[in-house]
């Protein structure tokens, strides 16, 4: 199976938002791959290896993972750092956050898909940044490929054709089949011990909890393994946004409370002022 | 120069995460000395393939001895694995000393001090013997050269003897302070060659020898208590007429002047210790400004307080220096330059009393709180106080510093 899964950088969610006239204050940030595209990574990684064969030398791969990132150079750093988890090779394409909206980066995807012709793409359910959550259901409208969205479990039909994906909703966990090729955006339980069975790993096999440590091995591996560098124009993406960010401000202050010095008085303030009695 | 590289780095990161996820939440069992550091050192060397590297590394140079391309008894610095990367191995000291000194120093006696050893002097034979197995961590090593009246005059003072017999040797004495020792299963030792009765005992010949556990007449003590370093287990070996055959002799010849072997470990057990102090001094600056900014004094964090404020200008101070140093010692590496026994021991002498103060004076920021074991700093002022002391005390590092100053 190929697989081409999507790697966002994003602010570390951690670090204190800054802010700077109408925008998010960039500088100094510590940039960290989107928690929810390493899911994916490590998520295509399990469906394209055997991780039973390896004995002590690790898993087998079987299949093709190719990430893909849209951002400045510096994004290689994460590139990097998903190759040596174990992704076969990689896509830079040259933009600017700033200059994207959700649409565009979908357009983007589906030009990449058309030269890559995966069976797969599988990205995070949303970026921890802007937290859109609409590239993977775009994409996969634009492609005509059937989606499955928040997949908690991936498990390859025996013909290899099709995925189911265990979704977890209200009422339970719904299982979607889909016929490759599709979109897959994973949620944070795909990366539960179990969550994925591709058919070649022994069905009992049960991984850490969460993405992989890049090996020693892996990251000397991984400086020798390719990263493509394009950019929007060279994929025929003309510049246009449907959405516009015009400013990002900081929610306001919030004001100090005020002390009561009776219930009466708390009863008459939530009756009168706050209104909810 | 005074950075990683990017794939040093990638490691670094890698590490630090699988650190606060695995080794993070067992410091206080292993401190409590409840279980032995070593599996956790394994589930480490599985994790990033550590022994997958080392297999692959010994299979190149058992080729290109076959091949005739390396004399084997000469082969130096293919220690494999990350080893073989002075970078690499400054991180893993870093990244643990950050959450556990104690775990680093058996980490780095097993494979730095005792699979070191072997693998700068040992046969190609001995290497795979007894090198590999320390270095996939199937069996842990020691490293023993300390004695009860041999510390800072360790050679002269050295009492442990092995007697020619035949073509074996009998080695009869006792080690003291060695890491691992409860648990090793591979011993390195040195003891003096005793060649007739008219040689002065101070000035006889030492030499390597390689001893396993379960050798007749090898025996070692329980765990010693300690101040400090609890995650490390420390103790004694004793030697009674352990008689061994030639190939437990490191290099399997007694001509080199094996003092010089020594005093070679010596020097990299000084150099060692710098990301070891670094792993402190960060960890200790980073948790205190964090403090500083959160404890509040009369309605102000006491960071704003200009005496606290001194304290952590003091510990950045030290972090610089400590890592130009360490950055210095691992630019001459790569270079292949070697630094002097008295830039090493300068370079260990400051980055040792610059780790204690900087630990003291996190527990001083952090008063009666710095105090308590919940606080992290508690373990590392007692750990940090071992780096003034083992791998050669300051004052021996003031003479040898003052003995090359002066001729």
């Amino acid at each position: 199976m190929k697989i081409l899964v999507t790697l966002k950088r994003v602010p570390d969610p951690e670090q204190k938002v800054k802010f700077k006239g109408d925008a998010i204050d960039f500088t100094g940030v510590n940039w960290v791959p989107n928690q929810f595209d390493e899911y994916a990574v490590e998520a295509a990684l399990r469906l394209t290896e055997n991780a039973s064969a390896g004995g002590a030398g690790g898993a087998v791969r079987d299949g093709e993972v190719v990430v893909v990132s849209i951002g400045p150079k510096e994004v290689a750093q994460q590139l990097r750092a998903a190759l040596a988890m174990g992704a076969d090779r990689a896509i830079l394409i040259d933009g600017d956050d700033g200059a994207l909206d959700a649409e565009m980066v979908a357009r983007t995807l589906v030009k990449l898909v058309e030269q890559e012709k995966p069976d797969l793409l599988l990205m995070g359910k949303l970026a921890a940044d802007s937290e859109n959550n609409q590239v993977g259901q775009l994409a996969a409208g634009y492609l005509h490929w059937p989606q499955a969205t928040f997949a908690a479990t991936i498990q390859a039909a025996e013909d290899g054709k099709a995925l189911d994906v265990g979704r977890e909703v209200d009422s339970g966990v719904e299982i979607k089949r889909v016929t490759l090729p599709a979109v897959v955006t994973v949620d944070l339980r795909i990366i539960a011990p179990q969550a994925i069975k591709n058919g070649k790993t022994a069905p009992d096999h049960a991984y850490p909890e969460g993405p992989r440590y890049a090996s020693l091995k892996g990251i000397m591996a991984a400086k020798k393994k390719p990263i493509t560098e394009t950019a929007l124009a060279t994929l025929g993406i003309a510049p246009s946004l449907r959405v516009k960010t015009t400013a990002v401000t900081a929610p306001p202050a919030r004001k100090a409370g005020v002390k009561v010095a009776s219930v009466e008085e708390l009863v008459a303030k939530l009756h009168n002022e706050a209104k909810v009695l | 120069m005074f950075e990683f590289s990017d794939e040093q780095k990638m490691a670094q990161t890698m590490l630090r995460q699988w650190c606060e996820k695995e080794l993070a939440p067992q410091v206080a069992k292993l401190e409590r000395g409840e279980y032995p550091p070593y599996e956790l050192m394994r589930k480490m060397a599985r994790t990033f393939a550590l022994d997958e590297m080392v297999r692959a590394s010994f299979k190149r140079l058992e080729e290109r001895a076959a091949k005739g391309e390396v004399a084997p008894e000469r082969e130096e610095g293919e220690s494999g694995g990350f080893a073989r990367d002075p970078g690499m191995s400054a991180i893993v000291g870093m990244e643990l000393s950050r959450h556990c000194p104690g775990f680093c120093l058996a980490f780095g006696a097993s494979l730095g001090l005792a699979g070191g050893a072997i693998m700068a002097k040992g046969t190609l034979a001995q290497k795979k013997r007894w090198a590999l197995p320390i270095l996939t961590l199937e069996k842990i090593g020691a490293w023993g050269m300390t004695e009860p009246n041999a510390g800072s005059d360790a050679f002269g003072g050295m009492r442990t003897v092995a007697r020619r017999d035949g073509d074996s040797y009998v080695l009869h004495g006792q080690k003291t302070f060695i890491t691992n020792a409860p648990f090793a299963d591979t011993f390195v030792v040195y003891a003096k060659i005793v060649e007739d009765s008219a040689t002065d005992p101070r000035s006889r010949p030492i030499h390597t020898f390689i001893l396993e556990k379960s050798d007749p007449g090898l025996s070692v003590s329980k765990p010693m208590e300690k101040m400090g370093m609890h995650s490390s287990p420390t103790g004694e070996v004793f030697l009674a007429d352990v008689r061994v055959g030639r190939e437990r002799l490191l290099g399997e010849k007694e001509k080199d002047p094996s003092r010089e072997q020594a005093r070679e470990v010596f020097h990299g057990e000084r150099t060692g210790m710098a990301p070891m102090c670094l792993g402190i001094v960060e960890r200790c600056l980073e948790d205190s400004i964090k403090y500083s900014k959160e404890r509040t004094t009369w309605d102000k964090p006491i960071a704003e307080n200009q005496l606290v404020q001194e304290k952590l200008a003091r510990m950045y101070m030290h972090r610089e220096n400590i890592r130009n140093l360490l950055f210095k010692q691992l630019w001459m590496v790569k270079h292949g330059q070697k630094q002097s026994m008295a830039e090493a021991s300068a370079c260990k002498l400051y980055c040792a009393r610059a780790t204690t103060e900087v630990a003291l004076e996190a527990v001083q920021i952090m008063g009666g709180n710095g105090y308590m074991r919940e606080y992290h700093v508690e373990m590392l002022m007692r750990d940090a106080k071992l780096l003034q002391i083992g791998g050669g005390t300051d004052e021996i590092q003031i003479v040898t510093i003052a003995r090359q100053l002066l001729g």
